[in-house]
């Protein structure tokens, strides 16, 4: 369980971050939405320690996250950051998996077997020699989700996880992602994709000029008026709406229903 | 995080065309370095302070603090000279002043750079002769120092969430640290490098050899008055050196 307390951050300079964001979490999909600077970075930048409250607490599993060091809540708490090229640079891809593990002090084996659990976890057997910079930006972003998961963490914080990824590789990492919540992890999406949003997410928390605006349940997110926000509403739900469907999760859903229809 | 040392003013030295200033700077270096008397260099520093903060509006605040990291040299060059002269109250007399000059020359930069913004010190020493080209990879490179420290943030962020903890272990082992940070720089900053090229290259960059300039400086009546003073003064300074014989103190 994350739980988040009255989360204040005010940067050097004096900018308010956040202010006052409360939010509980555990082994969900949770979708973290809200336009550029809301505030939605610094948020998760909290949960693994990385940034440290101005006022409030935010408590993983029991660790204040003032107290620990990000090492420590690295166990925990794993963050994929947006651009995986920011962290490439082992001359391999078993050695860039290899590397958290390694700060983690695990024994020689313990971390052959998890880069091999996690590399299958992510679809990239046999990629153990190859280059990380050689990879698609598919597996790229994949191989960054690898090096994360080979720490283990409960949870997992993914930053724009398809961004700019073609539609095939963007399937593949949602696969990916739905496949962890299963096994039991709880995900934190931070994005701007609605349609990621109405594919994965269970639950949504939309964050505007650093407050915590709307938290609940997908389908009621997306009565609000999103334009509101600065946020699209997703193609697929106006389409239904238009013809009378009602609210679908995917084009694979929508289609079926339609196919029921004629 | 401060990205530039240039501070927003409205001041006589901050109107002053950058040429003169260049100049200026230029021609008290060569003054601070044709004196060793302690005594004059400390009137020059007084006088170079003096300057910034009436003629150029900084505080003495604001000098003293991008001088700051700067004393511990100064120290050291200090120290020094009481091991090379005796006898030792001597050495540290003239020690002082070895110190003080060091501040000095500093201060004449950063002064500079204090009161002139980027662009108009880059076109300055491009109107006194020095190649565009040259100028443009200054300006680049200043611009994009501020780019480096942030993406530098987010490696750090990004490894850190990795187990990797920066400030532990041995000297050797914190050196070791530093190449997961290094290498991910290392390659976004050429590849944007590339990138910009690019970008360069596609907006007709170097299509022509005679440049025009949107934000263009100008040499106005106070410039030359301030130009003729600067003038005077390094002259003045030149004469009472060489042809008087004032502050220099023969030491071997």
């Amino acid at each position: 369980m994350i739980e988040v307390r009255d989360l204040w951050h005010i940067y050097e300079g004096k900018k308010e971050a956040l202010r006052g964001v409360s939010l509980t979490f555990g082994n969900e999909i949770i979708a973290l939405v809200g336009p550029n600077g809301s505030g939605k970075t610094t948020l998760a930048k909290h949960l693994n320690g990385l940034l440290k409250p101005t006022k409030g607490e935010v408590i993983v599993d029991g660790m204040d996250t003032r107290k620990h060091r990000v090492a420590e809540l690295a166990r925990v708490v794993g963050y994929v950051f947006q651009n995986p090229e920011h962290m490439f640079f082992e001359e391999n891809v078993f050695r860039e998996v290899a590397f958290g593990p390694k700060n983690l002090g695990l024994s020689e084996e313990e971390i052959e077997e998890r880069v091999k659990w996690a590399l299958r976890e992510v679809n990239l057997e046999g990629y153990e020699d190859r280059s990380p910079y050689s990879l698609s930006g598919g597996e790229k972003q994949r191989l960054a989700i690898a090096c994360i998961l080979a720490m283990k963490p409960k949870y997992l914080i993914l930053d724009e996880p398809t961004t700019g990824l073609d539609e095939k590789n963007a399937e593949g990492i949602k696969k990916i992602i739905r496949k962890l919540y299963r096994e039991g992890h709880g995900i934190l999406l931070i994005t701007h994709e609605m349609d990621l949003v109405l594919e994965l997410a269970e639950r949504v928390v939309l964050l505007y000029q650093g407050k915590k605006v709307f938290d609940g349940d997908v389908k009621e997110f997306f009565e609000l008026d999103l334009r509101k926000y600065d946020l699209d509403r997703p193609r697929l739900l106006t389409i239904s709406e238009e013809i009378g469907l009602g609210f679908f999760r995917s084009v694979k859903e929508f289609v079926k229903a339609l196919e029921m229809r004629t | 995080m401060m990205y530039t040392l240039y501070l927003e003013r409205d001041s006589f030295l901050h109107r002053l065309d950058p040429r003169v200033k260049i100049i200026g700077s230029l021609f008290g270096i060569i003054t601070l370095i044709l004196f060793n008397s302690p005594i004059l260099l400390s009137l020059l520093f007084l006088l170079i302070v003096l300057t910034l903060a009436i003629l150029g509006k900084i505080t003495i605040g604001e000098i003293f603090n991008v001088l700051k990291p700067l004393i511990p040299i100064s120290i050291v060059a200090m120290i020094i000279w009481p091991f090379i002269l005796k006898p030792w109250y001597f050495g540290l007399f003239i020690g002082f002043g070895y110190g003080i000059r060091l501040l000095s020359v500093a201060l004449l930069t950063l002064g500079l750079i204090m009161t002139t913004p980027q662009r108009d010190l880059i076109l300055g020493f491009i109107k006194m002769g020095m190649p565009y080209e040259i100028g443009l990879t200054l300006t680049i490179a200043l611009r994009y120092i501020p780019t480096l420290y942030m993406l530098a943030q987010t490696i750090m962020d990004a490894q850190k969430s990795r187990g990797l903890e920066l400030e532990r272990g041995s000297f050797i082992q914190r050196a070791k640290n530093t190449v997961p940070i290094l290498i991910p720089l290392i390659v976004a900053s050429i590849k944007t490098a590339h990138e910009l090229s690019i970008a360069l290259e596609s907006r007709a960059f170097g299509a022509s050899k005679r440049r025009t300039f949107l934000h263009n400086i100008k040499m106005e009546v106070k410039d030359y008055i301030a130009l003729g003073i600067t003038f005077a003064l390094f002259f003045l300074a030149v004469y009472a050196r060489y042809f008087l014989g004032v502050g220099y103190i023969k030491l071997f």
